[in-house]
């Protein structure tokens, strides 16, 4: 449980007291930081409450998602795609969605993340606010698959917003787990833009429990490419790519298989095939 | 102390708190007790619900300082004991008020929905409840019970009928009556033990064990004790030789006396090695850490593999003893025990052998086995094996001990008061009568309260202190150090007949007890005690042999070991069925015992001594069955549309006890008080289940008065009669008759008095509602409370009182039939229980609508256990998920589709007015309904617990 919290009036300001804190953590929802047996060990925390990020609008770029709306505001929103909705839906405790955001997932990174898998096959964007080293004010915006390669480097970072694209994409998420609590083996996503029965801007995304967030970057292209005959060849060649390790939620055998398996149906299912 | 200033429940308060305190602690620190911690944070349970600016929040998982300024919500807002608001008063009707550890923070949940959705959806409850752990009533009646206050909002009424009520005659028993604790646990009065421990109490903590199997080499305390606020230190070095057993079971137990309050030898993790006794928790726990031990570390055994293997390392290489029975070799057999390990005490022999491991063994038979099976059309054999299953009450295991006036006094949530007082008189070497256990209500127990893993020690610290004294477990130390059910291996060969006659069944059992052998020979035994009674079979044998073993406390759990044994045995009656091509429900129907049966199975199946042997009662297997065939559409093919999804369905026939005949004895006493109302001294321990509700009731009944007439004093030792306590299904059928005797005598206490006041004779007189007594004869009339101010007056004849003392060689056994419709995935293992359907005889249930949802909760548990549940180790004995999240309890998205219990009317001679045990006899079912619906799906078995997708996978052949 944090001891310390520090309140701030704006994002530079947030910004500013996380460099005179560099062990603080910027702090949401605190159900990730305050839960037991949590990985994130912080005595201290500065508050992103009041800051004006918990807003989702509409803008010319896309559907911007403030970092601290939680999940449940997304499942309430009517500007949400339904993609999104359903992968906030696979948090399934309504307490916890009421008050875990989406920023502090993306942030957390954990490797049975309820959303990454999803925002990554979506091709969303996130923005970001830093100061540099002569206190100066910087916002970025960069494609979420930089920050998800990069994470650890953007510990000073604050995320400030999440741009889903305006662009009409077929995004399909699947999570498996033992029970809807648990945690996951599997969450895996598959988004692409879908023109005459083309499948093109492929992305492929698994959380894989132990393993990390994983692409499946050859398989993207080899779709794209049409070099597939079928979802069985996706399936296989899926199989071939996934690095998992044996743990709680499975076994690496089971969660190489039931990620190819979701992933060939998801072909089919984006191709529409019946 | 800090403190923040927010508004709670309407008023503005300055909140205390120190710094990393979490919010919920502040809250309850501050007399909020309805935010109470079933999950130590981990943001699970929902215990810890509490609504901050109008949105719903675990109050575990967040900082004081994140609510300055802010509106907090908790379940004290809605009402009180006296007032419950429309939501808790629905709660309560609709049956789903039961330990109710977390009843508060569903009202709560329950009435934000309805202030913002005034006729809520199927989807929107559950949306709402999926942050609650309940594991008592299942979630089934949370539905009613949101339909129920909608109906009193709207109508000022109830319109939807809520269980079905039986005997018409009757006045209480049978009807769908508020229990008599609801309002006081719905509204979160303070009823559990933290809420009776002192503010200012000192603080217990435990050091436990890292290791699976070690001998404490060395342990150094002296920094713990030189720190300021320490009051004491116990290890096995300062604490008594005594050596018990945690089961609280008839003395003397079945149970090996095999441990001490620490011992020398640490046999599991998370066994006890010190304890700290401080001024507070804060600074007992810096304490501990002090603390230093070496260790040298065994090689731990883990399975019945293990312990069984010729070069085994042994878990009590112990010096042996008998109360009686001892073998005449006892000297060889204590030939190369190590002190270290201290002694195993058997107060009569279990036929065990240490030197192997082997806890306790029984067999029996009856018939010719060997040439049934020689002789039969058809012989199937095949092994099960079940899992290591957790209770998970909602409440963490805790007692508060104090000495008051010369006697120690413990606050406890038990089973089972008067074994505490027993076990904790003996280990402070104190007569009985100067221990007073008192049971607070129980937040949920399931069988891990049954054990006296706290009040021991706690018990123990408190009278060597003379201080008030409060533990209580955290939630890993509820998963490590209390009841899970034994993993079992059980091997089935069964023989029948083409006509689907089953000729001769043998089970050999061969089950883990862990390190401690509380339960070793009774939960065991009950996998076949349970079981084979079920058939009209000639032929039958069973082996039972329990091994120790390193895994965390294993014990008792609702259905003890009937569970395990009903999914071995209805799975190889469905095997057999297969081999015979014949239908599985045909063979059940052909050989299931029917009333008048005789049981010659039971002579070897007593516990621990010769059984009863007795004929079948009152049995409802058969419209059960035929019943429960008809409501799942048995033998009709259903088919998805979507073909990578396979349709099966599956049943088994269930039975339980009633209590054991000839073992448990219950007692109670009723007194008509001074205005003619009645007081019942029950010694029976209702653990949220409506036991004291089941003793108004049939108390009410016999002395012809009101329901808000009758107050109950239950579970105390020094104020109640002796009750062996709740377990083995004996609340409704033992405590219930006590009760009903008790009142039975009142009443006739109360004819006598009235003959002498109204100078009338006995035989004219009789009670009519509400309270008075009436003659046939001249039409006089003599109510309760004038009759007890005369008896009382300086004058009369003294108090009018009724006694009742209940034992029986009777067993009164409940049946049932449980009914699962499953879809299996081809592609991913996933397996959805699409349907359930509980039919149940239960003799006449008392409180029907507690009866229902009981049966609810006890089903989703063994789905849970079918399908999700169990703990896992490392190669060294180190468990791996001690949490709910990694142990996969199941929450409401885990419930059935479509979920239905029936109870078969059923009118049994013995129970009180016809009942018989209702809620243990309902986990039996699942498991094997499921396994047979899945392998008629997808047509693989599934021979061990749980099912996961990835074991159907396997079976399937689509991984390795």
């Amino acid at each position: 449980m944090i001891k310390y919290l520090l309140k701030v009036n704006d994002v530079k300001e947030a910004l500013i007291k996380k460099r005179e804190n560099p062990a603080f953590a910027f702090y949401a929802g605190g159900t990730e930081i305050n839960r037991l047996n949590s990985t994130l060990n912080y005595e201290g925390a500065i508050s992103l409450e009041g800051l004006g990020l918990d807003k989702i609008e509409v803008t010319k770029y896309g559907v911007k998602i403030g970092a601290c709306v939680t999940l449940q505001n997304l499942i309430d929103s009517n500007e949400i795609p339904e993609y999104l909705k359903e992968a906030a839906k696979f948090c399934d405790s309504r307490t916890i969605r009421c008050n875990a955001t989406i920023g502090g997932n993306l942030a957390f990174g954990s490797d049975d993340s309820y959303l990454m898998p999803t925002l990554l096959a979506a091709k969303a964007r996130l923005l970001t606010s830093g100061l540099t080293a002569n206190d100066v004010f910087t916002e970025d915006n960069m494609p979420i698959r930089e920050y998800h390669s990069n994470h650890e480097s953007f510990s000073n970072t604050l995320l400030v917003a999440i741009v889903l694209p305006l662009e009409e994409r077929v995004v399909l998420s699947k999570r498996f787990a033992k029970t809807s609590h648990a945690h996951s083996a599997v969450c895996v996503s598959f988004g692409a833009k879908k023109t005459n029965n083309k499948l093109d801007e492929v992305r492929i995304f698994a959380a894989i429990k132990g393993s990390g967030v994983q692409r499946f970057s050859d398989v993207e292209n080899s779709i794209e490419n049409n070099a597939f005959n079928s979802s069985a060849d996706v399936e296989f060649a899926i199989a071939n790519e996934i690095n998992a390790v044996d743990d709680l939620t499975g076994s690496a055998s089971y969660k190489k298989y039931i990620t190819s398996v979701a992933v060939a149906q998801m072909y089919d299912d984006a191709k529409g095939v019946k | 102390m800090k403190y923040i200033n927010c508004i709670i429940n309407g008023k503005d308060i300055e909140l205390k708190y120190k710094d990393g305190m979490c919010l919920r602690e502040a809250l309850f620190l501050a007399g909020y007790n309805s935010v109470r911690d079933s999950d130590s944070g981990e943001g699970f349970a929902g215990s810890d619900t509490v609504i901050i600016d109008d949105i719903p929040a675990f109050a575990s998982l967040m900082s004081p300082l994140q609510v300055e300024g802010k509106t907090i919500r908790t379940a004290e807002s809605l009402g009180n004991t006296r007032n419950v608001n429309f939501v808790q008063q629905a709660m309560i009707d609709a049956g789903i008020v039961q330990s109710a550890y977390n009843a508060p923070a569903a009202a709560l949940l329950l009435t934000w929905l309805l202030e913002h959705v005034e006729n809520p959806t199927k989807e929107q409850i559950k949306d709402v409840l999926s942050s609650l752990f309940i594991r008592d009533a299942g979630y089934e009646n949370y539905y009613l019970a949101v339909k129920l206050a909608t109906e009193i909002r709207d109508f000022g009424e109830y319109r939807t009928k809520i269980a079905t009520e039986y005997r018409e005659q009757l006045k209480y028993v049978g009807k769908n009556i508020s229990k008599i604790d609801g309002a006081s646990l719905v509204s979160a009065e303070k009823c559990f033990t933290e809420d009776k421990a002192s503010k200012d109490a000192y603080a217990l903590v435990v050091l436990r064990s890292p290791h699976a199997h070690a001998y404490i080499t060395s342990i150094d305390t002296s920094k713990a004790e030189a720190l300021n606020g320490v009051v004491k230190v116990y290890t096995h070095l300062n604490t008594p030789q005594t050596h018990y057993t945690h089961a609280g079971q008839g003395a003397p137990e079945p149970s090996p006396h095999d441990k001490r309050l620490f011992n020398e030898k640490v046999r599991m993790v998370g066994d006890r090695v010190a304890a700290v006794v401080a001024v507070d928790k804060e600074t007992a726990l810096k304490a501990r850490d002090l603390i230093e031990v070496e260790y040298e570390v065994l090689k731990p055994v883990l399975t019945v593999e293990d312990a069984q293997a010729e070069d085994a390392p042994r878990v009590h290489n112990s010096k042996i003893s008998f109360g009686v029975g001892a073998p005449d070799n006892l000297d060889e057999l204590n030939k190369d025990c190590d002190p270290r390990d201290g002694i195993v005490h058997y107060p009569f022999p279990l036929h065990a052998n240490v030197k192997k491991n082997l806890a306790s063994e029984a067999k029996g038979a009856i018939g010719d086995v060997d040439k049934a099976f020689a002789e039969s059309d058809a012989v199937v054999e095949r092994t099960y094996r079940t899992n290591q299953i957790q209770c998970t009450p909602l409440e963490h295991s805790v007692c508060f001990a104090k000495v008051e006036l010369g006697r120690l006094v413990l606050h406890s949530s038990t089973q089972v008061p008067y074994h505490v007082r027993r076990v904790v008189a003996r280990l402070c070497d104190l007569p009985h009568s100067k221990v007073r256990v008192v049971k607070e209500r129980v937040g949920g127990a399931y069988g891990s309260k049954q054990d006296v893993t706290v009040e021991d020690l706690v018990g123990y610290a408190a009278w060597d202190t003379g201080l008030e004294i409060f533990y209580q477990n955290n939630r890993e130390e509820q998963f490590l150090t209390t009841a899970t059910r034994h993993p079992m291996k059980i091997t089935v060969k069964m023989g029948g007949n083409k006509d689907g006659q089953i000729t001769a069944i043998e089970m050999l059992v061969e089950a883990n007890t862990g390190c401690y052998g509380q339960h070793c020979l009774t939960v065991p035994m009950n996998a076949c005690s349970k079981v084979l009674p079920l058939f009209k079979v000639d032929n039958m044998r069973f082996d039972v042999l329990t091994y120790y073993t390193n895994i965390a406390m294993v014990g008792a759990y609702q259905g003890y070991g009937a569970p395990k044994g009903t999914y071995a045995a209805m799975c190889t009656v469905a095997e057999l069925a297969d081999k015979l091509g014949l239908d599985y429900l045909d063979v059940i129907k052909k050989n299931h015992v029917e009333e008048g049966y005789m049981l010659e199975i039971l002579r070897g199946l007593g516990e621990g001594r010769e059984g009863n042997v007795v004929p079948v009662g009152s049995c409802g297997l058969e419209p059960a069955i035929t019943q429960g065939a008809q409501m799942i559409e048995w033998g009709k093919k259903e088919v998805s549309e979507d073909p990578n999804w396979k349709i099966g369905k599956g049943f088994a026939i269930i039975q339980q006890g009633s209590g054991l005949p000839g073992l448990d004895h219950s007692n109670a006493w009723a007194k008509l008080t001074t205005d003619g109302s009645v007081e019942l001294f029950s010694g029976g321990a209702d653990l949220g289940t409506g036991l004291d509700t089941v003793s108004a009731k049939v108390a009410c009944e016999n002395l012809k008065v009101p329901m808000d007439k009758i107050t109950i004093t239950s579970g105390d030792t020094s104020s109640t009669t002796f009750d062996t306590g709740a377990y083995a299904s004996s609340g409704t059928y033992f405590s219930g008759n006590a009760s009903r005797l008790a009142a039975e005598d009142l009443k006739k206490a109360i004819i006598k008095e009235a003959a002498f006041q109204m100078e009338e004779k006995e035989e004219d007189l009789y009670l009519e509602y509400p309270g008075k007594v009436v003659s046939e004869k001249t039409k006089a009339e003599l109510d309760y409370a004038t009759m007890c101010h005369t008896a009382l007056s300086g004058t009369g004849n003294g108090q009018i009182m009724g006694k009742g003392s209940f034992t029986t060689m009777v067993n009164s056994i409940p049946y049932g039939a449980h009914f699962a419709q499953v879809a299996v995935n081809t592609k991913t293992g996933e397996v959805k229980v699409q349907k359930f359907y509980a039919l149940q005889d239960a003799g006449t249930p008392i409180n029907p609508e507690l009866a229902e949802c009981q049966i609810y909760g006890a089903v989703l548990k063994s789905i849970g256990h079918s399908l999700y549940e169990g703990i896992e180790y490392s190669e060294d004995g180190i468990p791996q998920n001690a949490n709910f999240t990694d142990y996969c309890a199941p929450m409401i998205n885990e419930m059935p589709d479509d979920f239905k219990v029936k109870l078969i009317d059923i009118d049994d001679i013995e129970g009180p007015y016809g009942a018989k045990s209702i809620s243990e006899i309902a986990t039996n079912g699942a498991a094997p309904a499921i396994a047979i619906a899945i392998h008629d799906a997808v047509g693989i078995w599934c021979r061990s617990w749980p099912f996961t997708s990835e074991k159907i996978l396997k079976e399937l052949g689509k991984i390795k």
